[in-house]
């Protein structure tokens, strides 16, 4: 039991230096812009274009959500037109990181993982080092960057239409009007909110990613090692945009508060 | 060809999102488009806890927003406010901040200097501030309701320590003296009322004896006019008819006072009754108070309400007093 445990850590660890120290190749290999360049707007597409269906669909239940479980909460003395306030702090500071970030993971860290995986199993990562590519610049940097670009663009859509779910909620279902949404919005609004969904969600494409690629490059034995790795990549990602989340809270969250 | 799409289809996603990102924000800071901005600063000693970002009102209108707080040389406090454009300011202009909300939201109120709430500290923060430097508003902070609950917070301390040392003088020795003096002072009552029962019942007796009395009297009085008379018919002079005369006229005044002194015995007797009646109540009182019945048994009997009363009083007086002294601190805090 002691040997299985010591080994599981062990893999873990082994993944995160891994990760890093591909990150720090990635670094080196984006200067060379011939060789990643041209397949920027590939990924970014791949990537944050095609991920912008799932990324509204979830940030529109959950401003609905948000608006009746505000609504419920706030009984008695608690003015209603916190119901916005409340609609526009959670989505653009949390859940629409989050979630977005969380449905991302599973959609991109699995597409990643999988698509590098095959290529690894199959020889096909040898091959294009054969041909003289630098397959961390044509593989891992292109998708990295588009991740880090386009995980914000996804995340500020999911903010976006949060915020305008949980008004109309507010007004269809809670007989709330305009105003009274606005007033709460607006109460508490701070440009800070959006930057800090934004730098966090930049944050979490950048690990999604980069986990994605890392976890599909080591991939071995065949199919079977390109679903492990994909299943990697995915837990992996999901525990990643936890542990970035608490971090960002403390680092900035808690340093702006005192 | 396929690249191109990427990239038109990747940079039109990246432009529309973040010009609705933009516009979102803008519209969530009621920014307004193509309007300038006046630059107004404020000097204070504290700002309370006013933040950048916070709400200027003027007139109850929101009419800007705190741009910027630093500190600065001599103590300073500086806060820089963005004012909307052709906003008009009040004359000789201070600025106060204050809470704006129970949930700890802040603002910066631009006001005329007479328009500012009577308060000592207030008077003695802007008269500190009339040493800032030229071209600069005046400011002071107002309490917010964290002091004013400190404040509530000491006025309930002395309460408690008032309710403490009235339990330590009312204690349990005190409220029995007090009930005994209670049942004393029944026993008193009713031995009153018996003393007075047996006096009106002597003047009863007396005032019947004094009427036989006096009918005795009149009695005599007429058989010695008669006699008279005969003597006075046998005598011819007078003088004896004279006489009798003034006997009739003093039986007259033996009755009326007689009658008078009747009708005192009556006024006795309902006097009697009536006090009957009052002691009578007085003793159902008491009896109420010694069992602990009605507000003064309990504040007999319950030394607690007695305190809790006597420290509202107090506690309503030092409430007027400060309400009275700086009736704004209470009246200008708003609720969202």
């Amino acid at each position: 039991m002691f040997e299985s445990i010591g080994r599981v850590v062990r893999e873990a660890l082994e993944a995160f230096g891994q990760a890093g120290s591909l990150a720090a190749e990635a670094g080196r290999s984006a200067r060379d812009l011939k060789t990643w360049g041209p397949n920027f707007s590939q990924q970014a597409r791949a990537l944050g274009v095609n991920s912008l269906p799932i990324g509204i669909l979830i940030a529109l239940f959950t401003g609905v959500v948000l608006a009746l479980l505000a609504s419920y909460s706030f009984t008695g003395a608690v003015p209603r037109y916190l119901v916005g306030t409340l609609v526009q702090k959670t989505v653009m500071m949390e859940l629409a990181p989050v979630l977005t970030g969380l449905a991302l993971a599973g959609r991109v860290g699995a597409n990643i993982a999988a698509e590098l995986g095959t290529m690894t199993v199959t020889e096909q990562v040898d091959a294009l080092e054969t041909l003289g590519y630098d397959p961390v610049a044509y593989l891992v940097v292109p998708r990295i960057l588009a991740g880090v670009l386009m995980f914000p663009v996804v995340v500020g859509a999911a903010m976006f239409v949060g915020l305008g779910a949980g008004w109309a909620a507010s007004l269809g279902l809670l007989d709330m009007t305009t105003s009274e949404f606005l007033k709460g919005a607006r109460l508490f609004f701070d440009g800070f909110d959006v930057r800090y969904g934004l730098v966090k969600s930049a944050s979490f494409g950048f690990a999604v990613t980069l986990l994605g690629c890392t976890n599909g490059l080591r991939a071995k034995g065949g199919a079977q090692g390109v679903g492990s790795s994909a299943t990697q990549a995915v837990v992996q990602s999901a525990v990643m945009i936890l542990v970035l989340d608490a971090f960002w809270a403390v680092v900035w969250l808690l340093g702006r508060a005192a | 060809m396929k690249r191109r799409s990427n990239d038109w289809i990747v940079g039109t996603t990246i432009i529309v999102v973040m010009v609705g990102i933009v516009f979102s924000t803008l519209f969530l800071q009621q920014a307004e488009f193509g309007k300038k901005p006046e630059l107004v600063t404020a000097h204070f000693r504290d700002v309370g806890g006013v933040q950048v970002g916070n709400a200027v009102v003027i007139r109850g209108v929101v009419s800007g927003r705190v741009k910027q707080i630093a500190l600065a040389p001599n103590n300073w406090v500086l806060i820089s406010m963005e004012i909307n454009e052709g906003t008009l300011m009040p004359a000789d202009p201070v600025v106060l901040v204050q809470a704006a909300t129970l949930f700890g939201e802040w603002q910066a109120i631009i006001t005329s200097r007479t328009a500012v709430p009577v308060n000592r500290e207030v008077d003695a923060q802007l008269a500190e501030v009339d040493g800032a430097p030229e071209g600069s508003l005046r400011g002071a902070v107002l309490p917010d309701i964290a002091q004013l609950t400190t404040v509530a917070g000491g006025i309930a301390g002395n309460v408690a320590s008032v309710s403490e040392r009235v339990r330590t003088a009312f204690n349990d020795t005190a409220a029995r003296e007090l009930r005994r003096s209670i049942r004393d002072f029944s026993v008193l009552s009713r031995d009153l009322a018996t003393a007075v029962k047996v006096q009106s019942r002597n003047l009863d007796s007396l005032a019947a004896t004094a009427r036989l009395s006096f009918a005795d009297v009149a009695t005599s009085a007429n058989a010695l006019q008669r006699t008279m008379g005969r003597v006075d018919s046998a005598t011819s002079q007078g003088e004896v008819q004279e006489i009798l005369r003034q006997s009739r006229q003093a039986s007259q005044n033996l009755r009326n006072a007689t009658e008078r002194f009747e009708s005192l015995s009556r006024s006795l007797v309902s006097t009697e009754a009536n006090l009957k009646s009052v002691v009578g109540k007085a003793d159902s009182i008491f009896g109420r108070i010694e069992r602990g019945q009605g507000s003064l048994g309990l504040l007999v009997n319950d030394p607690s309400l007695y305190q809790n009363s006597d420290s509202l009083l107090i506690d309503l007086r030092k409430l007027v007093v400060d309400f009275r002294s700086d009736p704004k601190k209470y009246i200008n805090v708003r609720i969202f």
